[in-house]
């Protein structure tokens, strides 16, 4: 049971680093994806979050296609967790060389509470692409519009985003239904 | 000409503001007037927040600048930027996590600590760029971007 030792800043809530790495031309599965993603830590604090943080490399330099996931202890980064099954994720594309920075500010928005919907918010992730990045933040209704605006507003406040950054919002059924994380997303301006 | 202000002012507080109106910086203290006692400035104060809304433009504050708020259902635990990012330079926060696995290319072996002195200085030096020293990604000045 991981809790925050004496004299540390306790989280709202506890929550779990993971890394997964996959080779592009394997065709990715459910059982699959399950083995090549692991994890790293659980933090229960301020501090034992940055002891891990500041002990991994920086997204940017993370090399191939590889993703680090920060979630709520209990919830796998996975479509098929009970807490993702009716959940979606708004995704933010980012060219090369913004990853790193867009990871640790979305990173201290959630650990930090800032996006004020309840007990929505399963986690966050970014993936490392060939020519682009993405950050993505899992909620756990999809259909709670109120909550996804909300999350929506809050992203572009806390990683201050200009104006027209296109976000993308999907369902993880729909991601269940044609395989794929960030193909076929729904467009918001 | 004395403004009227809307709150309820003591007498003692409206007697005081008076005298600073009429006489300048030299404040008379009249038989009505009573010392203030000092009191320290308080550390933390209790803002409730019942609306996101209500949340600032601006990601380095929080309503009221606190480290806790009251949402409705109960107390959350709500850390701003700011506060996050000073509590990285404590000791505590950067000694090397017990059980942290040994992922070449993603996590740094144990033994070399950020700040290590001694025999891993020459190594460490050739790693600082791949993994994070004490500047933030965050840390330079934030300004918008073209994605």
């Amino acid at each position: 049971m991981i809790s925050p030792a004496a004299g540390e800043h306790p989280l709202q809530y506890n929550y779990t680093f993971w890394y997964s790495r996959r080779t592009p031309s394997r065709p990715a599965n459910t059982q699959s994806y399950e083995q090549n993603i692991r994890q790293i830590g659980t933090v229960a604090s301020v501090e034992q979050f940055w002891k891990f943080y500041s002990h991994l490399v920086r997204p940017g330099d993370l090399t191939g296609h590889s993703d680090f996931h920060l979630f709520k202890e209990g919830i796998k980064p996975m479509w098929e967790d009970e807490a993702n099954k009716n959940g979606g994720k708004w995704i933010i594309r980012l060219r090369k060389g913004l990853a790193s920075r867009f990871w640790e500010n979305i990173i201290l928005a959630m650990l930090g509470e800032q996006f004020m919907v309840g007990e929505e918010i399963c986690g966050v992730v970014v993936s490392i692409r060939f020519q682009e990045d993405i950050l993505s933040i899992w909620n756990k209704t999809a259909s709670d519009q109120v909550t996804t605006s909300r999350i929506r507003d809050t992203l572009r406040r806390v990683l201050n985003l200009p104006p027209n950054t296109i976000m993308e919002y999907k369902t993880h059924n729909d991601s269940l239904k044609d395989n794929s994380s960030f193909r076929n997303t729904k467009i918001t301006l | 000409m004395k403004m009227r202000k809307k709150e309820k002012w003591s007498n003692s507080e409206a007697a005081e503001e008076v005298d600073r109106r009429t006489r300048g910086p030299v404040v008379k203290m009249s038989a009505r007037c009573e010392k203030s006692t000092s009191r320290a400035i308080p550390t933390t104060r209790r803002v409730t927040v019942h609306d996101a809304a209500h949340m600032p433009q601006d990601y380095c504050t929080t309503p009221g600048g606190t480290l806790f708020s009251t949402t409705p259902g109960g107390t959350r635990i709500i850390y701003d930027r700011k506060f996050l990012l000073d509590c990285r330079s404590s000791p505590v926060a950067r000694t090397p996590p017990r059980c942290l696995p040994d992922i070449p290319g993603v996590t740094s072996p144990p033994s070399a600590t950020i700040n290590n002195n001694g025999t891993h200085q020459g190594q460490m030096e050739n790693n600082n760029s791949t993994i994070h020293t004490d500047k933030t990604a965050g840390e330079d000045a934030q300004f918008e971007m073209d994605i």
